[in-house]
Parts: structure tokens; C-alpha cells; sequence
């Protein structure tokens, strides 16, 4: 057991040490880095299970290795000194993290190898080492035991996650689809770096686990009452735990600052199914998992989560279901689908949250590199109107891409279905005693019918009716290396619901919610990082129903299973036809507000152009004029000055004698007069 | 009456007065190191009075010194001149005037 945590820092910096070996001899190996790469993900994904074997027969680990900074500190709460360390957590969550993160990474690196490699696509050297270094920075930030730790790999996969969406950086699309993916989640990185200032100047603390950590001492704050810089102490957790909450917005692609995502679709299929399945998007949810104690103090803190999450999850799908492009489509579905975890946490459901976490990671991953496999298929070909008829041709792709998608839908008994059924239960609970979350819930139950039919819209316009294009008549062939991950995630799409049926044990008493025992610490685990102890914290009451249990839980179960089948069925009927129409035009004027993304675009330009602009035109002018004003005038008098006094410099030297006699003179009585010898 | 030390330092005064008004007014090169060579020796002067008057030879060992470098810096000095003359040919102190800004 102490060796799996003695072996855990490798987990981190195998692919750190992938990305170093596919940077300086990536060009003279076979592949071009990829079995580098794959090698290290692979070493880190067995090591990761050895770690979750660990902590399940009772092992959790923090240990600090390096200590960059210490010194005094001034914090509100009167610690007197405060660390800044790089440290490792191993607990259940970050444990389960670890493995969907290097399981993940290891299956895009082998899919890699059908999608860049056997494409014939240049700068494959580069490609391997930024897949290497983003996947060793969402590592670390998986295991940072400490708020900094966190943000510093946020950053660095941000960083990452720009670079690899900006790979095709000769086309015009790409490296404008980069920067504003780096700018948007920027943006929201700034609050982060705030809230982790406020932090760390409230409690003199960032650690994430026990009785030092900055949620402990915001606990014992809120119960000694003392004002925190004025604030009463509960209201200064929540200012500061919304301003993290900025950064988990940009990351995790909650609106409003959500545009970015769409627009990263311009980087390769497998970097998307990275981004959206295990790393950049996966990163902000997992903040908020990870300080969930802390969010748990704060009940408006909650509710703006989930209200944010239930509104994005609705907001999302309808957009995705007028896009063509299939990779559009499940850019929107990653979106909603966040949204989701965002309602589930937001409504104290951690187990739920973490849970869709986890099944979305497998079936999103499935999804897009079943999108990958179809891009293969047709020739880089990927509007959805151009494709129709794979099924047949690629049975491999369509019946794996059916599994994600029967997941993503959420039809019984995919997993994708067991996740959001918890969380809308969750929610529902929680909505019956306090009615503002009702408005989430609602959100979120509607998005549910959107999911099903966009879902199923895609699958049908990609894999049923007549081909519509050449390439979809004569598809390109996909090799082992495309057809063995997509066929990994299909059974987990299918099967990892099972980790914790939570409807199965409420309505039979059958102890088989394996997840929620596990990210209760029941096997093992930190008392202070489990879902009882959050349970505690969350202060929301819940009500059921007609006061039955099984009750509400039918109806919640049959209300979400209900609208995803109906909504899958309405694109049946629809789509699945030899030669379907683009109904979608039927919408009219709604259609083009849907295409246009509801204008966000054009408001956060218009707000770039009309507020930011001009406010930064002032701001040069002032420091134009005024600043640089006082340093130009300082140095003009100087030299104007200069250019009179050196007039005294004749050239004659009788002048200069003269000069010194006078001079000396001045002195002496100078002198005679200070010293009195006059008097 | 006896000499005493108010008429070496009133010689001496007048001495460098002279050579002041020298290095003021002559426009000569020579004539101008002749006037430097007063100031000199009116300081050589004042040394000699005033060992004499306190009794020890500090001041005409200095004198010795100062008499010695009065030598050197008339061959430095010569030699200016004659660089001078050369590149001016003139001896005017008030012509070579470009070393300024």
C-alpha cells in the first residue's frame, strides 16, 4: 500500500518525461513520439490502479515535497505564517480522477496513431509532446493538494489546450480558435488567481485536506462570527468561493463564458476528445469537486452553481441541435453535459456530480473518437448532410458510436442514464423544499429532451438513410489502432453505470451504490473529503414528493427517461429516412438565433469593441499624456538646462582661469561669512 | 627694524597678484607660463617665511619640491606651446578655442 503512494509522483511525471523525450528525439522514432507517449500513459494508468487498489483497502496519502515559499503572513484569521508547496492528495476522488485522466489519455494516444500517424499529418513531433505535457499538467492538477498547486496547472493546461488547439496554426481558422479559447478561459482565470489570493490573505492557508486547510478554518471563521475584512464570515466565503468559481466558468465552459468551446473544435478530433473528456473541460468541475467542503458552507455559493449549471445544460442543447457539423453538435452536447455535473454539485449531490463526471468522460471520449473515426471514414469530410449509410460500411464505429450516444442521451441502462437520473433526483429533492432550484431542475429535465433528439439527430444523419456524398459511398478504411478504443470506452459507456445504481438500491435495498461507499470513504479516505461530512455541511433541507422516497423516484426516473425517449423518438421519425430533410429550417427566424449561437458572440465582441476598447483607449491616453508627460517634462527641463549652462564652457582658457578665480573667491566668502570671520 | 614675517607674506602677495593679472590679461603663451611661474614661486615664498618663522625645514623641503615641478611643468609647458605653434602658428592662448561642446 505505502508503495503505490511512494510511486505516485511517477503517475505525474511519466508523461512530463514523454513530452521531454518526444521534444528532443521525437523526429528519429518510429511513430514520432507516439510510443513514447503511449508508454507513458499507460505506465501511469496501471500505477493509478495500483493507487485506487490502495486506497480502497484503506490508504490515503498527502505528503509535501517541495517547499518554494514560506513566510509571514498577515490573514484575517490570525495564522501568523503561510506555505506555499507543491504537494500530492491521494484520496477517492482524486484517485478515480487519475485513472478516467491516464485511461483517456492512453486511448487518444493509441487513437492518435490511426488519426495523425496513419494520415500522413506533419509536426507529429510537436503533436505527441504537447499531448505529453497536457497530460501530465491535468495529472498534477488532479493530485495538487493545495489551492496554488491547482491554479498554477490550470494554467498550464490552459496553456496546453491552446497549443494543441491551435496545432493546424497555418490555417486561419485554427490559431484564431486558440487565442480566443486561451483569452475566454483567461478571463475567467483572472477571478481564480483572486480567489486564491483572498484565500490564501483569509486564512493564511491553501491547503485542500485537514485541520490546516483553508475549508476547515472558513468552517471554524463561520462559527466564531468574527467579521472577515468587514464581511460577516459566510458572505466572505462566498465572495471568495465565487471568484474561484470564475475560473471554473471559463474552464468548464459554463455560460456565459462557454463560446470558446465551440470554436476549439478547429484543433485535431483527438485533442477534443482529450479536452472535453478528461482534461481542460473535466478540470473546473473537479475544482468544485474538489473543494466541495467549501462551497458547502456557502448556500448562495450552491445555488449560483446550480442555477448557472441548469441554465447552461438547457442553453447548450438547444443550440446543438440546428448545428451540421458533427463535431458542433457534440461541442454543445460537452457544454450541457457540464452543466449538468455543474446542477448535480450545485444541489449538494456530490456523488452524483462526480459520478456524471466520470460516465461523461468515458462517453464523450467514445463520442468523439467515434467522430474521429467517421472524419477517417469520410475522407476529413464533417458535415453531417454529406455523410448517412455508415452503418453498415463501419459496423465497429456505428454500433460503439451508439453506445456513447444511448449513454449521452441517457436511455436506460447506459450509463449516462444512472448519472443524470441521480443529479435531476438530486435536484428534484432539493427543489421541492427550496423552489429556486426548482427552476434549475426544470432547466435541466428540458434539456434532457433536447439531448435525446440532437443525439439521435446526429446518429441518424451520420449512420442511417442513403449516403448522400461520394466519400460516404466509399468509405476509407480504419485500422486496429481507431477500432481498439473506440471499442474500451463502448463497453464502459455501457457498463460503468453499474458503479452505483442508485435507484436500484433506493427501490429494492440492495447495497450496490459502490461510488457513493467509495467517495464516502468507505474503503478508505480522508473523514474530512467525504460525501457524509459535505452531507453535514450542505445546508439545504429535502422533501419528497407525496413523502414517499419511491415515489419521486419513479416520477424523476420516468419524467427524464420519458423526454430522452421522446426526443430520441421525434428524430427517428424525422431522420430516419433514406433521404432526410434539414427540418431544422422549418424553425424560421428561431433557427438562425440558434445558429447564431444566440448572438453571444457578437455581445462579447460588441462589449470588446464598446466598453473595453475605449476604455483602454483612455487608459493609454492617461498614461500617454499624464504619466509619460511628467517624465518628458522632467527630462526636457533637464536638457534645456544643459543646453544653456554649457555656454559657459568658452574654449579660451583664460576664461576657465578666470572662471576658478571667481570661483574661488565666491567660496572663500562664502566660507568667511558662515564661519564668521567677518564679525 | 628688523624684517619680519608680515613683509615675505606682503611680497609674496604682490608676487601672485602679478602673475594672476599675468594669466588674466596676456594673451602670449610664454607669457602665460611666465605669469604660472610667478604664482609659483610667490607660494615658494610664503613656504620659506614661514619655515623660517616657525624654525623647522618642512617648508623649504616642500620649497625644493615645489621648485622641482615648476621645472617639469615648464617642459610640459614648452612643449604645448611648441604643438601650438605648430598647428596655429601663433603662440595666442584665445585662438585655440574648439575644445569645447
Amino acid at each position: 500500500m505505502e508503495t503505490a503512494f511512494e510511486l505516485a509522483p511517477a503517475i505525474v511525471l511519466l508523461p512530463l518525461a514523454a513530452f521531454v523525450v518526444a521534444l528532443l528525439v521525437g523526429e528519429y522514432m518510429p511513430k514520432k513520439g507516439a510510443l513514447a507517449g503511449i508508454a507513458a500513459t499507460a505506465g501511469s494508468l496501471l500505477l493509478s490502479l495500483y493507487v485506487v487498489a490502495a486506497v480502497a483497502t484503506g490508504g490515503e496519502h498527502q505528503e509535501t515535497y517541495f517547499t518554494w515559499a514560506a513566510g509571514d503572513a498577515f490573514s484575517e484569521t490570525g495564522e501568523s505564517a503561510i506555505e506555499f508547496t507543491f504537494g500530492i492528495l491521494l484520496d477517492p476522488l482524486s484517485a478515480l480522477m487519475l485513472v478516467i485522466v491516464s485511461l483517456i489519455a492512453f486511448l487518444v494516444h493509441v487513437f492518435s496513431l490511426g488519426y495523425m500517424n496513419d494520415e500522413g499529418e506533419t509536426g507529429l513531433r510537436r503533436y505527441y509532446a504537447e499531448l505529453g505535457l497536457f497530460t501530465f499538467s491535468m495529472l498534477a492538477f488532479v493530485v495538487a493538494d493545495n489551492l496554488l498547486m491547482a491554479f498554477m496547472f490550470f494554467e498550464l493546461v490552459g496553456l496546453c489546450s491552446y497549443l494543441l488547439i491551435g496545432f493546424w496554426f497555418r490555417t486561419e481558422s485554427a490559431p484564431s480558435a486558440a487565442k480566443k479559447a486561451f483569452l475566454v478561459t483567461r478571463f475567467g482565470d483572472y477571478f481564480f488567481l483572486l480567489g486564491v489570493v483572498a484565500i490564501g490573505a483569509t486564512f493564511g492557508t491553501l491547503a485542500f485536506q485537514g485541520d490546516n486547510s483553508f475549508v476547515a478554518a472558513a468552517s471554524d471563521a463561520i462559527e466564531g462570527g468574527e467579521p472577515l475584512f468587514g464581511f460577516e464570515p459566510r458572505t466572505w466565503v462566498t465572495i471568495t468561493g465565487l471568484l474561484v468559481l470564475g475560473g471554473v466558468i471559463g474552464k468548464s465552459a459554463q455560460f456565459p463564458l462557454h463560446t470558446w468551446l465551440p470554436d476549439a473544435m478547429e484543433g485535431p478530433t483527438t485533442v477534443s476528445a482529450l479536452i472535453h473528456a478528461a482534461t481542460m473541460v473535466a478540470a473546473g468541475v473537479y475544482l468544485v469537486a474538489r473543494m466541495f467542503g467549501y462551497y458547502a458552507l456557502s448556500p448562495t455559493a450552491l445555488a449560483i452553481i446550480a442555477l448557472v449549471g441548469g441554465f447552461t445544460a438547457l442553453f447548450a442543447a438547444t443550440m446543438g441541435v440546428v448545428k451540421d457539423d458533427i463535431k458542433q453538435v457534440l461541442a454543445y452536447s460537452t457544454i450541457s453535459q457540464y452543466g449538468y455535473m455543474m446542477l448535480g454539485l450545485g444541489v449538494g449531490g456530490y456523488v452524483a456530480g462526480v459520478f456524471h463526471l466520470m460516465n461523461h468522460a468515458f462517453f464523450k471520449a467514445l463520442l468523439f473518437l467515434g467522430a474521429g473515426a467517421v472524419i477517417v471514414l469520410m475522407h476529413h469530410e464533417q458535415n453531417m448532410w454529406k455523410m448517412g449509410g455508415l452503418k453498415d460500411k463501419a459496423p465497429v464505429t456505428y454500433y460503439t458510436f451508439l453506445a456513447g450516444a444511448l449513454a449521452l442521451a441517457g436511455i436506460v441502462p447506459f450509463s449516462g442514464f444512472w448519472s443524470k437520473d441521480e443529479i435531476l433526483f438530486d435536484a428534484i429533492l432539493v427543489g421541492l423544499n427550496e423552489p429556486i432550484f426548482l427552476v434549475a431542475y426544470a432547466m435541466g429535465l428540458l434539456a434532457v429532451f433536447f439531448t435525446g433528439f440532437y443525439t439521435f439527430r446526429m446518429v441518424f444523419l451520420t449512420f442511417h438513410g442513403e449516403p448522400r456524398s461520394e466519400a460516404a459511398r466509399d468509405p476509407h478504411p480504419v485500422g486496429w489502432n481507431i477500432k481498439f478504443p473506440l471499442l474500451t470506452l463502448g463497453v464502459l459507456a455501457l457498463v460503468a453505470g453499474v458503479a452505483n445504481l442508485a435507484p436500484v438500491y433506493k427501490l429494492t435495498g440492495l447495497e450496490i451504490t459502490y461510488l457513493e461507499f467509495w467517495l464516502d470513504g468507505q474503503y478508505g479516505g480522508y473523514a474530512d473529503l467525504t460525501y457524509t461530512a459535505y452531507g453535514d455541511t450542505v445546508p439545504f433541507g429535502t422533501e419528497y414528493i407525496a413523502g414517499s422516497e419511491t415515489i419521486t423516484l419513479l416520477i424523476a426516473a420516468g419524467l427524464g427517461l420519458g423526454l430522452a425517449v421522446a426526443g430520441a423518438i421525434f428524430a427517428m421519425v424525422l431522420y430516419n429516412v433514406p433521404e432526410p430533410e434539414p427540418h431544422t429550417e422549418n424553425l424560421g427566424s428561431a433557427r438562425t438565433v440558434l445558429r447564431s449561437n444566440y448572438y453571444q458572440d457578437e455581445y462579447q465582441v460588441w462589449i470588446a469593441e464598446n466598453l473595453s476598447l475605449p476604455l483602454a483607449r483612455t487608459a493609454d491616453r492617461f498614461d500617454q499624456s499624464v504619466i509619460d508627460g511628467v517624465v518628458n517634462g522632467v527630462s526636457s527641463v533637464s536638457l534645456f538646462g544643459s543646453s544653456r549652462m554649457k555656454r559657459l564652457q568658452t574654449g579660451v582658457v583664460t576664461n576657465y582661469a578666470a572662471l576658478m578665480i571667481v570661483g574661488f573667491i565666491a567660496l572663500l566668502l562664502v566660507l568667511g561669512v558662515l564661519g564668521g570671520w567677518f564679525v | 627694524m628688523s624684517v619680519g614675517i608680515e613683509h615675505y607674506v606682503i611680497l609674496s602677495l604682490a608676487l601672485f597678484c602679478i602673475g594672476l593679472f599675468g594669466v588674466l590679461t596676456r594673451r602670449n603663451a610664454l607669457m602665460f607660463l611666465m605669469s604660472v611661474e610667478l604664482m609659483l614661486n610667490a607660494a615658494n615664498i610664503n613656504l620659506i617665511a614661514f619655515a623660517f618663522y616657525h624654525g623647522n625645514l618642512t617648508g623649504q623641503v616642500f620649497a625644493l619640491f615645489t621648485m622641482a615641478l615648476a621645472a617639469a611643468e615648464v617642459a610640459v609647458g614648452l612643449g604645448i606651446i611648441l604643438v601650438l605653434y605648430r598647428n596655429f602658428r601663433d603662440v595666442d592662448v584665445t585662438v585655440p578655442s574648439a575644445m569645447r561642446w
